[in-house]
């Protein structure tokens, strides 16, 4: 900075006007950064800035018309997202009033105190218990976030080809599974059955977890200890299962990369693949029954995620909304929070208000409206229903506050032992370690 | 035909000023003298026209500064703190935020994987522009038009990039599966990338190379573009062939291009990002330095680790890229 | 020995092109595909039998929320390069001026300084860029964005600029001294029409580098008034799908922009390259 300053005796005119001509540009054009003037208590005539991974409900215009907010509406990249996140709080900048909480950082932000606990400007406790995956975002006694859908683990099949298989009951155990992924190929219904995306990215640390809770645990304890590195234990033995599936060509080699166009859930929307381990809740009704993106309609159904001795409830994953302490107006943040997470407004994402409303942004959050839709018929309603009242969250009492290290190390060491490149007890050491380095420099 | 084509010295046209070092423009001897012999008033002279240097060079001095320099030097100042969201307060570590990389062992495969980006990455684009600029320099109808497809990749963001070569590398409907499949090349669809690394590297290395090829052609025909057509006259007449036109004439005089061509490709592909991360994710086997640097400022919070990589990617930059200049400048001779 | 000269060179020229324009053919050709199309095997090498128009239609139509998001960023995008093109040649004629034609204490130096600069990485400047940005109001801004575009390809644009001037005989300016006029009169009258060469050169350099900025416009815009189209694509890419056909419509508006940029100004870059030989 004071470079700068004696520097500005150097400069000459020109230069001089150059300069002031550029700030005269840039005051000109701030836009939203110096838009609301309203003191914290304010709520119409106030603008806020949201940041996003989707674009905006279609409806959303009906918010401002209702209350006198208007939002600016960022959409970006979910990775992008979190850079923007990063880069501003850690700068203690302004840069939204309300803006994406994945599920798996909670417990970083909890500790890093970016954002307000919500309940200082919503009233949570009227969601509940309506809103069932609430608990997912609290962290101690804090809620760092609400949902504004729901999200959990479930197992797809393709039912055209189980059938073809000769399969006729649904497997309920990881054993019965294992053998119906043996027969399909077998048969030579589909060349490789089963589908993980051993891309090295978030997908696959999701993909383990559920799998490892299938075989009995969570992979982490409660104070953040790595479970895992004993051969017979579930984390342990899910990898294992993962890595031996890619190499007895369960899996497709092609997995290892599967960033491209055909991300891995389009494999199962086109047919490639039998089954999903772990896929999304509410898939088959927005891509694999959408005619325009799937060769596979009507085929694909979900099922209770096998288990070692009978199915297991899938593990949440839901994505949140919160209110960062940069903001400006947290109320009317706030209030824009409270509009996405009501009842009528989840309605009108689900597509009950007619199509052009609908707002694909993921299952709804309430399971009343989920209620509704199921019974209008949506692929899978009632089963959905049930799986997300049993739901459980991934990670006990909250997921580890460096999170994205850790998922980091879980899924870089997994896709290096489904390439090949290292033995799946070098990748559970390597994951424990990063889990204890992380488990000592905690609260 | 005679193999042997004089050396281009003495070829030389008369008002062509060939700069023999880094191009600060040294006047030559004559040039010099002819400034001197001016009137006595020519130390006030000078120092006049430092002011007018000065004044020039200010708003680009101003932006360095502002923009470049002094946040280079608060990140040079932080890598020697512990820095870190997760783990407050900011104090200081001397080494330790550079030991503990030393220590790391996926920065360490980060670093080979960097230095194969580099090599494949500078030796192939470098080539390429030789080829682009040599084919382009002699005027012919629609060369305007060739010019201006061809700088068109650089035109686009390494994001967009990685996702329109997505589409060719992918291993289940990608053009390359496809078009050596009807070929019958290969007998199934390959997965190209994230199994083999040097593979994946060099694939993932060859969209940059398709990037920056283009600035590449561009600064090494600007420099072909100041060889007078005399010199290849004289040559053609002294019964040069074209390829020792091309490794007698061109290539001495386009040194200054490549080497600068070059210089540009060392920073390019040590800084390679965008794409490898669309292309592989962040999985070890091809993250590049410049992804560790991301990951460990933006996903694990460490920014004091982040400086003193970045410190460390810069020193290596400019220490190869001055290598680079001092080698490839060296070798010109007048 | 000419004539298989020229064949060689039109079989290297058609290489070159080749090899430039078919993953931008690719990228045109999934545009115009339906998704379920585009994943079939072997691929489509033409964007038939099913063509669609469906793809430009959801990014351009305007009129909702989303054609909006691409069509704002598209006009950011081509404000930023723009002032960034202006900026950039400017600074890096005066300057480039300056270090090839004039001499002054610490030319050298400032010189190899400033090349120097461009061996650091962005990610070693963007958070204490952002924060001084944050601190002086800048962020959010085009001038904001602009500014850093600049700071980023000057050392290049200057390097251009003086490899120009240099090359230009030194007896111009002696000539333009002894007629009694300035230095700075010298360089606007004289030496800027005979560098138009290196200006056009600069000036195209830096538009396609802006075009392609991502990262610090991604930090550096916090809305939709200054987010560049570069940001906006990636964007596409929701949680769960990745909309290919979508995201190649997207990137072949990403590259429209500069192709027709760069084709209708292609008589001057040649105009412009080939005045080296101006005496």
């Amino acid at each position: 900075m004071t470079l700068m300053i004696s520097n500005a005796k150097r400069m000459k005119p020109c230069a001089l006007a150059g300069i002031t001509c550029l700030l005269a540009v840039s005051a000109a054009s701030t836009s939203a950064y110096a838009s609301s003037n309203s003191p914290e208590g304010a709520t119409t005539d106030a603008t806020i800035n949201v940041l996003m991974p989707d674009p905006p409900p279609p409806n959303l215009a009906a918010f401002t018309a209702k209350t006198g907010i208007k939002v600016n509406w960022e959409n970006v990249d979910f990775d992008s997202m979190e850079t923007k996140i990063v880069a501003a709080s850690t700068a203690n900048t302004y840069f939204a009033d309300a803006t994406d909480v994945d599920w798996s950082v909670a417990g970083e932000y909890a500790k890093l105190k970016w954002f307000y606990p919500i309940e200082q400007y919503l009233n949570v406790q009227s969601m509940m218990p309506d809103v069932a995956q609430l608990a997912a975002f609290k962290v101690g006694s804090v809620y760092e976030a609400v949902p504004y859908d729901s999200s959990f683990g479930v197992t797809t099949i393709n039912t055209v080809m189980f059938k073809k298989a000769g399969i006729t009951s649904i497997p309920t155990t990881i054993a019965e599974y294992t053998e119906d992924l043996q027969a399909l190929k077998a048969k030579g219904v589909v060349k490789y059955p089963l589908n993980i995306p051993f891309a090295a990215g978030e997908w696959l640390s999701t993909y383990w977890y559920e799998l490892s809770y299938a075989y009995g645990g969570h992979v982490l304890s409660t104070s953040g200890k790595p479970l895992f590195t004993n051969p017979s234990s579930p984390g342990y033995k899910a990898a294992a299962w993962m890595v031996n599936a890619m190499k007895t060509g369960l899996v497709a080699p092609g997995e290892i990369d599967e960033t491209g166009p055909l991300a891995f859930h389009d494999l199962v929307a086109k047919g490639l693949v039998a089954t999903t381990f772990q896929d999304n809740a509410g898939h088959v009704g927005t891509l694999y029954d959408n005619p325009s993106a799937s060769t596979v309609v009507g085929q694909i159904e979900y099922i209770r995620v096998p288990g070692l001795n009978g199915p297991v409830a899938g593990l949440d994953d839901p994505d949140g909304i919160g209110i960062p302490r940069t903001a400006k107006n947290p109320k009317a943040a706030a209030a824009l929070i409270a509009w996405l997470t009501s009842e009528p407004s989840q309605a009108t994402f689900a597509g009950l208000n007619g199509a052009a409303n609908a707002w694909s942004a993921g299952m709804p959050n309430r399971s009343s409206v989920l209620e509704q839709l199921a019974a209008k018929g949506l692929a899978g309603g009632r089963f959905l229903l049930a799986a997300l009242k049993a739901s459980q969250p991934a990670f006990s009492p909250a997921p580890p506050v460096a999170y994205p290290q850790f998922s980091e190390a879980v899924y870089t060491n997994l896709h290096e032992a489904a390439a090949g490149t290292e033995s799946v007890a070098g990748a559970m050491n390597a994951i424990a370690s990063v889990a204890n380095q992380i488990a000592s420099e905690g609260d | 035909m005679s193999e042997v084509c004089p050396p281009p010295s003495s070829q030389l046209a008369k008002n062509v000023t060939v700069t023999n070092h880094e191009g600060l423009g040294s006047a030559s001897p004559a040039q010099r003298e002819r400034r001197n012999l001016r009137s006595p008033g020519v130390s006030r002279r000078r120092r006049r026209s430092d002011h007018v240097g000065y004044l020039l060079v200010a708003p680009l001095f101003v932006l360095v500064v502002g923009l470049v320099i002094v946040p280079a030097a608060f990140t040079l100042g932080e890598s020697f703190f512990n820095v870190n969201e997760l783990n407050p307060p900011v104090r200081f570590s001397g080494l330790s935020n550079f030991r503990q990389l030393v220590e790391n062992s996926v920065v360490r495969m980060a670093t080979v994987n960097t230095a194969v980006y580099v090599v494949v990455g500078v030796t192939l684009a470098t080539l390429l522009g030789i080829l682009m600029a040599v084919l382009l320099q002699r005027r012919f109808r629609g060369r305007s038009v060739v010019i201006a497809l061809l700088i068109l990749p650089w035109a686009l963001p390494g994001v967009i990039e990685g996702i329109v070569w997505e589409g060719i590398y992918d291993p289940n409907v990608g053009l390359l599966n496809s078009v050596l499949t009807s070929l019958h090349l290969i007998h199934h669809y390959q997965t190209w990338l994230g199994e083999n690394r040097f593979v994946t590297i060099a694939l993932i290395e060859l969209v940059q190379v398709w990037q920056i090829a283009p600035l590449s052609a561009l600064l090494i025909l600007t420099a072909l573009q100041v060889i007078p057509d005399e010199l290849y006259q004289v040559g053609r007449l002294d019964g040069c062939s074209s390829w020792s036109s091309f490794r007698r004439i061109t290539l001495p005089l386009a040194r200054g291009g490549i080497a600068i061509a070059m210089a540009q490709a060392v920073i390019a592909t040590l800084n390679v990002f965008d794409i490898p991360y669309v292309l592989n994710g962040t999985a070890p086997t091809a993250a590049p330095l410049t992804m560790e640097t991301y990951l460990v400022s933006f996903q694990d919070l460490n920014f004091g680790q982040g400086y003193a990589l970045s410190l460390f990617v810069t020193v290596v930059t400019i220490s190869i890229s001055f290598i680079v200049v001092k080698t490839v400048y060296r070798q010109v001779e007048y | 020995m000419r004539r298989r000269t020229s064949i060689l060179h039109k079989v290297g020229i058609a290489l070159i092109l080749l090899w430039t324009l078919i993953p931008i053919y690719w990228a045109i050709n999934s545009s115009f595909q339906t998704e379920a199309e585009e994943g079939s095997r072997p691929a489509h090498y033409l964007p038939l039998p099913v063509f669609t128009l469906n793809n430009y239609g959801q990014l351009l139509r305007g009129g909702d929320a989303f054609s909006h998001e691409i069509l704002q960023t598209m006009l950011n995008s081509v404000i930023e390069s723009g002032f960034a093109t202006i900026g950039i040649v400017l600074v890096a004629t005066l300057s480039g001026y300056a270090f090839a034609r004039l001499s002054f204490r610490g030319r050298p130096l400032l010189f190899y300084t400033v090349l120097a600069t461009m061996a650091i990485p962005v990610y070693a400047l963007i958070i204490p860029v952002y924060r001084l940005f944050a601190d002086i109001g800048l962020v959010n801004t085009y001038a904001g964005i602009v500014l850093v575009y600049i700071s980023g390809l000057m050392p290049l644009g200057t390097w251009v600029m003086h490899h120009y001037f240099n090359s230009l005989p030194a007896n111009i300016e002696e000539a333009g001294c002894v007629d009694g006029a300035n230095r700075l009169q010298v360089l606007w009258h004289l030496m800027l029409p005979l560098s138009r060469p290196g200006i056009i050169s600069t000036a195209i350099m830096s538009f396609l580098f802006s075009w392609a900025a991502f990262f610090f416009p991604l930090v550096l815009s916090t809305g939709l008034s200054t987010e560049p189209l570069s940001v906006a694509i990636p964007a596409l890419q929701t949680r769960y799908t990745v909309p290919y056909t979508l995201l190649e419509a997207a990137g072949v508006l990403a590259i429209a922009i500069p192709a027709v940029v760069v084709l209708a100004l292609n008589r001057y870059i040649v105009s412009g390259l080939l005045a080296g030989n101006a005496k």
